[in-house]
């Protein structure tokens, strides 16, 4: 499926994967460009930077600051969830419950929350509860019962969706947060609340994965999960803990939703289910574990949804707009595939290393 | 391992323990007892379930679904994952919706067209996947996404009419006594035991478990993968026409239902997702339980607002009985 290029780093000294880093006594600048990692994550935001402003080509009102708003607002949800999708990936496993898990937020936020603003106090907090308590059962599921985690959160999903037709009766009922909606309408300084909010929400993603101790053991578990455990990891507990959070980015995403389109419906969450996974992948995080890291996550959730709006403004019947948005992502990951960055390293990095 | 658990049992001591033992460790026939188990159950319910007019109805309804689960069991034996179906099923049924002619002619020309899509989206997943290094979930998402496109491009919205030949004569029974749909699952039954004994059926067990080892031991691992997408292709393709077969219209997304049953297919039957373990005829037998499990729940009465609390429920148990067999098999044996 992948190609391991270098042997994995030997597992007891997997969480201190950038100790190795800093051992280097190559400059900074070429470390940079030899971890796979951050040429992935700056070639995915220089793809979709580039794919902006090429995009004037097509309408005279694409290209500039208000389209890519647009685009960071219509990207904020897969943003949030592939951030729990990036860490479940990252150990190993897949989340399919997060379609469900966002109908469940948006559903219980537009009922519960309603267009009370004291109610968001503790509406919000009990949707992310709520939800991550759905995490917590396929941790448990997967850890304690051994389910595959594909089975699992896949049974989940169903399950939770069953729950929510049962809950609404069909229709969600509830409504609309005017507090929600003004992050999304209220502009300060010309840009929507919520475009200043994502950056912060993508830094501390990037940190608590990458920074914590936290999201360092995530990254031993998901190269050796045996090695972990001997290095005294406390595989379950962590385990457990990620699909936790991953059903509260599900709950937050429909949350945000349901200040984004002014209600709840049952369907909401289906759409985002693949393009969360697809972000992570893009991102450059690997399938099998273990590798990745949450900017690229972020950089494929805006170049998913870049692609899809500039090709959603060609007049073009529906097929031939499915055709190019799938071969533009095929292209995508052709290009940013690490034999380009192996030639790359050819030419101007290793020599030095060699 | 995998190779000789699935493989073991022909110099095993034959006692009647020992035999036990080695059924409880195969998933295949824990899935087989439980959909007996079921199917009793709903028998019992439903006199008439085992006539021969509802078992023709329950093979023709689970056939689609069983032979793309079929597919996708091969890319899993080799750890690999295979969204595409969805797309080429689309594809599969809107072509036999809009571009064949009718009476037998038509049916086998729809055929060969079916088996060439399969085989040319699975060539393309087998080549971005195993030669050019893409993670075989991205690139099946991408073909995925291109065969949507395609099935729109044939056919925009829901309509067409799937010759008669093919929606009438393959639901049917034969001599009064076997359904046409009943003969196709026994051939592709058939087929597979015969691939399974090729060297390509023992490499897609040994690159699943072990790639590196495979390697080493002299399998072609690239082809091996290639390969394993391509049969996956034809089995998506012919998933397509029993699909076109049944519903008898045409539907630009009528795979897209198919993409996650399929994969709970694979798991209940038995096949584990970090490769090398399980088989076809499991997965097989997983999609005619889901399918029946409906039925059941349907039958007992059960609120369409939560069937699918008991249909994930289920699934759940059923994965478990599965592996906690597998485990008394496996502390018996050593």
């Amino acid at each position: 499926m992948v190609k391991i290029k270098e042997p994995a780093p030997a597992a007891a000294t997997a969480p201190e994967a950038t100790l190795t880093a800093s051992r280097d006594d190559r400059p900074a600048a070429r470390r940079f460009w030899a971890d796979s990692e951050a040429v992935t994550t700056t070639a995915v935001f220089a793809v979709s930077i580039v794919l902006i402003l090429a995009s004037r080509a097509i309408s005279p009102a694409f290209g500039g600051w208000s389209q890519t708003q647009a685009i960071l607002i219509l990207s904020s949800f897969v943003m949030i969830l592939g951030f729990g999708q990036g860490l479940v990936i990252l150990l190993g496993g897949l989340d399919l419950s997060v379609a469900s898990t966002m109908t469940l937020g948006g559903v219980l936020a537009f009922t519960w929350i309603g267009s009370s603003t004291a109610a968001l106090l503790w509406g919000v907090p009990a949707v992310l509860l709520a939800t991550a308590l759905v995490g917590w059962a396929n941790g448990l599921g997967i850890t304690l019962l051994r389910v595959p985690p594909f089975i699992m959160t896949l049974a989940m999903g169903i399950i939770v969706y069953s729950i929510c037709l049962g809950f609404t009766q069909g229709t969600p009922s509830g409504q609309a947060s005017p507090f929600l909606s003004a992050l999304y309408q209220y502009r300060l300084i010309g840009v929507p609340v919520i475009v200043y909010l994502l950056p912060i929400a993508a830094l501390f993603g990037h940190l608590l994965q990458s920074r914590t101790p936290f999201g360092r053991k995530l990254y031993a578990i998901g190269t050796s999960e045996a090695a972990a455990f001997v290095a005294g990891i406390n595989v379950r507990r962590l385990t457990i803990a990620t699909y936790a959070i991953s059903g509260a980015c599900g709950g937050l995403a429909g949350i945000m939703m349901v200040g984004y389109a002014g209600g709840a419906t049952l369907t909401m969450g289906q759409p985002y289910l693949l393009p969360s996974i697809a972000a992570v992948v893009v991102g450059g995080t690997s399938i099998l574990g273990g590798r990745g890291n949450y900017l690229g996550t972020v950089g494929g959730a805006i170049l998913l949804t870049t692609i899809s709006t500039i090709i959603g403004a060609l007049e073009l019947p529906e097929g031939w707009r499915t055709v190019i948005y799938g071969a533009v992502i095929l292209l995508a990951l052709l290009l940013m595939r690490e034999r380009i960055l192996t030639a790359f390293e050819r030419r101007f990095g290793r020599g030095g290393a060699r | 391992m995998s190779v000789s658990a699935t493989t073991s049992g022909a110099g095993s001591t034959p006692s009647i323990a020992g035999v036990a033992k080695r059924w409880l460790g195969n998933g295949t026939l824990i899935i087989i007892a439980i959909f007996v188990v079921l199917h009793v159950g709903y028998a019992l319910a439903q006199p008439d379930a085992l006539s021969l007019s509802q078992i023709t109805d329950e093979l023709n309804n689970a056939l689609p679904l069983a032979l793309a689960a079929a597919g996708g069991t091969f890319v899993v034996l080799t750890r690999g994952f295979d969204l595409s179906v969805a797309g080429v099923v689309s594809i599969a049924n809107v072509v036999m919706a809009t571009q064949v002619g009718d009476g037998m002619s038509g049916a086998l020309y729809g055929l060969l067209l079916v088996i060439a899509i399969g085989v040319v989206v699975g060539a393309v997943n087998g080549y971005l996947t195993a030669y050019v290094g893409l993670q075989s979930i991205a690139s099946t998402l991408g073909t995925m996404i291109i065969c949507s496109g395609i099935a729109l491009l044939i056919l925009d919205a829901p309509g067409g009419a799937v010759p008669e030949f093919v929606s009438y004569d393959l639901m049917d029974v034969l001599w009064d006594a076997v359904p046409v749909t009943g003969v196709v699952a026994a051939a592709a039954i058939g087929l597979w035991l015969l691939i399974r004994r090729t060297d390509f059926g023992t490499a897609l067990y040994a690159v699943g478990a072990d790639e590196t080892a495979a390697a080493l031991g002299g399998i072609n691992v690239k082809r091996t993968k290639f390969l394993a997408y391509c049969a996956a292709g034809v089995c998506y393709g012919l998933a397509g026409y029993m699909l076109s077969a049944q519903t008898a219209t045409g539907n630009p997304n009528a795979g897209t239902p198919l993409l996650l049953q399929v994969f709970a297919a694979i798991a209940i039957g038995g096949t584990s997702f970090r490769g090398g373990r399980g088989g076809l005829v499991g997965s097989m037998v997983g999609a005619a339980t889901l399918l029946l499990m409906q039925k059941v729940l349907f039958s007992a009465g059960v609120s369409s607002f939560y069937t699918g609390m008991f249909q994930g429920v289920i699934m759940i148990v059923a994965v478990l009985i599965a592996a906690l067999s597998a485990r008394f098999a496996q502390a018996g044996r050593g």
